[in-house]
């Protein structure tokens, strides 16, 4: 069965995910249908423990669903093998962890290239787009520092770079300003607006409201579960004024 | 416009109406868009009946309200100083909504919930507004922290939004 | 005294709890400590067998021998008439001074023994049947001899593979064995000439036929055989002196000095027989004592890899140890303590396994009457090696734990994990590499110390096997094709290189596993993240692989050129000896295939986690 809206870049159905047997038995996801247009960025927040890391994990093949499709730019992903899965991660999903998860004794630059070396390019072409990169996140001064001399914004732009080496056509981001304090939350911010008006297509796992206002469209998740969904674009009713404390 | 936040704006130096309003707007920025030209006089008269701000007449053309110079008395500069002084920070609607939500649930008028969504739907779509306003501004700007504050704000009601929520979601089963 | 049972208690707890590991390094340790027992035992027993021989034999102190009468006529059908020269002869030197026994003279020739497409020149000496005053040689099967009976030395008779009852030709004629003996007048085969023989080859005898035997006749058929012979045989006579210690003097002097005329009798006192004896087993005993130390070696890199392994949880506890009050003696102390109580252990194990299979060992000539039994374990040899299995763990923990005492208690709770170093130009190199060696390459890069260790325990081993390769090489171009008898010295060196390789194999084996689980371990945060990255599971494995494999070729390189320099040294002769390519090769390949195959089973089981548990679970 292949996907036949031609816009929707990331899409499941019915998916599923279990933990533990009969009266052990933990629901982390329950029946989740999702539909991720392109160029659009899609919010998922939720209370802690409502699944939604696991739905991103699911969605980004880092973990297999016990039920459920998922169609990635029309094409079936959850059945592939491991390696196809690794192949998959190459090019057609890059994934934010909360962590960073940069690795210690490489430099920025050398981080952001290591996807491309993984996936066989040469070794010109992986340092010329993970310079280019570097450049479009605002760390180009930056590229020959280890993680340990940047700050939590830094590396978090670091590894948004590092998501974006093989020009993903999802970017997945798993609470990416959890571990960050409010300044290098707003650089993250920033960055992520910058990607969504050039037309990449965002999934956010957050709890932070300031992230998910970001988003075109917002989904909340309760016991694995979808429960709401917004559509956030549009003009709003209030004006700014008003909310300053300013009257009428 | 808040009595207080006029009278602050003349202690640096007398102004005109039109200077004063140049000044609010340039410290505000978009949030004081929507900001009524007229306030400002009404509020300034407002300020001369009660004695806190006289207002003198330049030469040249009569009664033309931008002609006229207002200038802080000696009662305006205390006022002034015990406004800076005041720590009370007056909280925007909280007890309302709090009311309406008990309200709704008693008389069956609408569900909780949904009055709770609802109103998490506009704030963020207000967040929204704020932050790509923020970011628009150049930063460290006067309106850049305006608009950081007002997303603060905006973060702490959605958060006691999603404790509504868990509150009255937890009162169904009862 | 409290303190001591706090030790204990917190060793005992943590013995408990990881009880695999302990077991590890008991193992390593216990091969090492066996080893070096077996090298002990061994260098003790050299002498004992020759003396039981000497005294159930009642030995000879100097062995002489005298030329035959020239020219002496044969009577009719070739049989001798009995000369009474060579009697006269041995009664003369009967009473030199300080001789206080003697029996013979014994006529000695030659002979070609045949049996089953097998050939040995043979030296055959006639014997009467009553037991003679000096050397009546022990039979150990059979009886002794008869008319038409030889009784062969006992070694010479297990080379041939031949038995009481076989029949054999000596120089055409048939004989039946009627028993086998040992000696001590003579060395057992195939070391006899050591002590120097003269003998000349009868006519059709095989030219070049490598080393003799030693069988004995009746003395009529001694005779028979002599009379083939152009020049009759020379005559033994056995001596025994007053004071046995006086043999050697004895036997220059009367033996001609320096520069014996012709005619005086060759001489050969018992201490010359013994040493050339222990020729039997020489060899053995380097082979132990080398074998001792590269297990050593192997056994402190075994050890090294543990602990360093453990040192995560080292630091933490120690952190643990400190934030409740412990001081940081008390921190050394429960750490060297757990170490020494598992090397006490193996120390104990590795005695007794090696106490009990060096009979197996010292089963040696089976020219020399029995096995000295289980060779007894004296008190300096217990104690020299518990004190090694002491130093071992004690070397290899002093480090780590000294380091854990000394860092402060905040960064020890903190982070027990070793920060990962960066060498830029591994990185840079690895770059152009394909996937799997571009990952090998920067793991090894991270943990440089621990691959250089890896690198090293396979280079002892590499050393280890290549010498035994070069001693095998030697030995077959010396191969003495005596018709394709087999060399009993041979047989046992190769039964001795053949333990020894197992051990060293067996500890490098251990070693591999350590140094790649450990490493699997380290690198499960990186895996995780090369395969959230896009690596297949395929190149990540492989990578693990390639990096336990990058340092263990070069320890094999290494190896070879160790190895031939370790065989040119113990074998002390000229030249080196450098065993074949295609050997050396296989033994590179065995080396990384083993390697490859010892890293993929700890890679395959930290590979079952998915990535994202890995992922959530460390922040590193």
């Amino acid at each position: 069965m292949s996907d036949t809206d031609g816009t929707s870049v990331l899409r499941a159905r019915g998916l599923r995910k279990e933990y533990g047997k009969q009266a052990g038995l933990v629901r982390a996801v329950d029946g989740v249908d999702v539909d991720v247009a392109a160029g659009e960025t899609l919010a998922v927040t939720g209370p802690s423990g409502c699944g939604k890391s696991t739905l991103l994990h699911l969605l980004g093949g880092l973990d297999r669903p016990s039920a459920g499709e998922i169609w990635l730019a029309g094409r079936r992903v959850d059945q592939l093998s491991e390696r196809a899965l690794a192949r998959l991660r190459r090019d057609g999903i890059g994934f934010v962890f909360q962590a960073f998860h940069l690795m210690e004794e490489l430099n920025a630059v050398e981080n952001v290239e290591l996807p491309a070396l993984l996936s066989g390019r040469s070794a010109r072409w992986a340092r010329r787009r993970a310079s280019a990169l570097l450049d479009q996140v605002g760390l180009a001064d930056r590229a020959r520092h280890l993680p340990s001399q940047l700050s939590g914004g830094q590396r978090q732009r670091v590894a948004i770079a590092r998501a974006l080496v093989g020009d993903p056509r999802v970017v997945l981001a798993d609470e990416p300003t959890g571990n960050l304090d409010s300044e290098a939350t707003l650089d993250v911010l920033r960055l992520f607006e910058s990607l969504h008006d050039a037309g990449q297509t965002l999934v956010i796992v957050t709890h932070d409201p300031r992230i998910a206002a970001t988003a075109d469209r917002m989904i909340s998740m309760r016991d694995g579960a979808f429960v709401d969904e917004t559509r956030l674009t549009g003009g709003t009713t209030g004006n700014l004024g008003a909310l300053a404390g300013l009257e009428g | 416009m808040q009595q207080e936040v006029v009278l602050a704006m003349l202690a640096k130096e007398p102004s005109h109406g039109y200077q004063l309003r140049a000044r609010l707007q340039q410290a505000l920025g978009p949030a004081g868009e929507a900001m009524n030209a007229g306030q400002i006089y009404v509020t300034l008269s407002r300020l001369e009946k009660a004695g806190l701000v006289i207002c003198e007449q330049t030469t040249g053309l009569p009664d033309r309200p931008d002609r006229k110079v207002y200038e802080l008395t000696a009662a305006g500069q205390q006022r002034v100083t015990d406004w800076i002084a005041d720590v009370s920070w007056p909280g925007p609607g909280l007890a309302e909504f709090h009311l309406k939500l008990i309200a709704a649930a008693g008389a069956r008028l609408a569900d909780p919930l949904a009055i709770i969504n609802a109103q998490r739907r506009e704030l963020l779509r207000r967040l929204r507004d704020a932050q790509r306003a923020a970011m628009a501004e150049p930063e460290r700007s006067d309106a850049a922290l305006l608009l950081e504050g007002i997303a603060g704000r905006l973060q702490a009601d959605l958060r006691w939004l999603e404790a509504c929520e868990r509150n009255w979601t937890g009162r169904e089963d009862r | 005294m409290g303190k001591v049972r706090l030790v204990g208690r917190l060793v005992a707890r943590d013995l408990r709890r990881r009880p695999a590991q302990a077991v590890l390094l008991l193992l390593a340790i216990t091969a090492a400590t066996a080893i070096l027992t077996l090298g002990l035992a061994l260098h003790g027993v050299a002498s004992h067998p020759y003396q039981q021989t000497r005294a159930v034999t009642n030995g000879p102190d100097v062995v002489a021998e005298i030329a035959g009468p020239a020219a002496a006529p044969h009577g009719p059908g070739g049989a001798p008439k009995n000369n009474p020269a060579p009697l006269n002869e041995a009664r003369a030197l009967a009473r030199l001074p300080g001789v206080t026994a003697y029996s013979g003279p014994y006529l000695q020739t030659t002979a070609v023994l045949r049996v089953r497409g097998l050939a040995s020149v043979t030296q055959i000496q006639g014997r009467d049947a009553a037991a003679a005053a000096v050397d009546q040689p022990k039979v150990t099967a059979g009886s002794w001899v008869s008319p038409g009976g030889a009784v062969l030395e006992r070694t010479f008779a297990e080379a041939l593979g031949v038995g009481v009852g076989d029949r054999v030709t000596l120089n055409g004629r048939p004989y039946r064995v009627v028993g086998l003996a040992v000696t001590a007048a003579s060395t057992p085969y195939p070391n006899m000439c050591e002590v120097g023989c003269t003998f000349n080859g009868p006519p059709g005898a095989p030219q070049g036929t490598g080393k003799p035997g030693l069988a004995w006749v009746t003395v009529s058929d001694a005779r028979a055989l002599d009379a083939q012979d152009l020049v009759p045989g020379p005559y033994v006579v056995n001596l025994k002196l007053e004071d046995p210690a006086t043999a050697e003097a004895f036997a220059f002097r009367y033996g001609g000095g320096s520069n014996p005329p012709p005619t005086a009798p060759a001489m050969v006192g018992w201490q010359a027989i013994a040493s050339a004896d222990a020729l039997l087993i020489t060899d053995q005993q380097t082979v132990l004592s080398v074998g001792a130390w590269l297990a050593g070696v192997l056994a402190v890199a075994s050890v090294a890899v543990l602990a360093g392994g453990r040192m995560a949880e080292h630091t933490r506890r120690v952190g643990l140890l400190k934030a409740v009050g412990g001081t940081p003696g008390l921190v050394a102390a429960v750490l060297l303590a757990e170490n020494v109580v598992v090397a006490l252990a193996a120390a104990a194990a590795g005695l007794l396994a090696g106490w009990l299979a060096a009979p197996l060992i010292t089963s040696p000539g089976a020219g020399l009457v029995g096995s000295p039994g289980a060779p007894s374990l004296t008190l300096p040899t217990a104690g020299l090696v518990i004190g090694v299995a002491l130093a071992v763990a004690l070397a290899a923990t002093l480090v780590p734990a000294a380091r854990a005492a000394r860092t402060s208690t905040v960064s020890a709770l903190a982070d027990g994990v070793r920060r990962a170093r960066r060498r830029a130009t591994l990185i840079k190199l690895s770059r152009r590499l394909p996937v799997p060696l571009l990952l090998g390459l920067r793991l090894v890069a991270r943990r440089p110390r621990r691959a250089a260790l890896g690198a090293a325990s396979i280079a002892v081993t590499v050393t280890g096997l290549v010498a035994v390769i070069a001693f095998h090489t030697m030995a077959g171009e010396k191969r003495f094709g005596s018709g394709g008898l087999s060399n009993p010295v041979a047989i046992r060196d190769e039964q001795m290189l053949l333990v020894l390789t197992v051990a060293l194999v067996a500890l490098a084996v251990l070693n591999a596993v350590f140094t790649a689980w450990a490493a699997a371990l380290d690198a499960r945060h990186s895996s995780a993240l090369a395969r959230a990255l896009g690596a297949t599971p395929r190149q990540v494995s492989g990578g693990l692989a390639a990096g336990q494999m990058l340092p263990a070729l070069a320890g094999a390189l290494l190896g070879i050129p160790l190895g031939i320099g370790l065989f040119k040294a113990v074998n002390g002769s000229g030249q080196a000896v450098v065993p074949s390519a295609s050997w050396l090769v296989t033994v590179v390949l065995a080396t990384l295939v083993g390697v490859a195959l010892l890293t993929s089973i700890p890679a395959r089981i930290t590979a079952r986690r998915p990535s994202a548990e890995v992922l959530a679970a460390e922040t590193a």
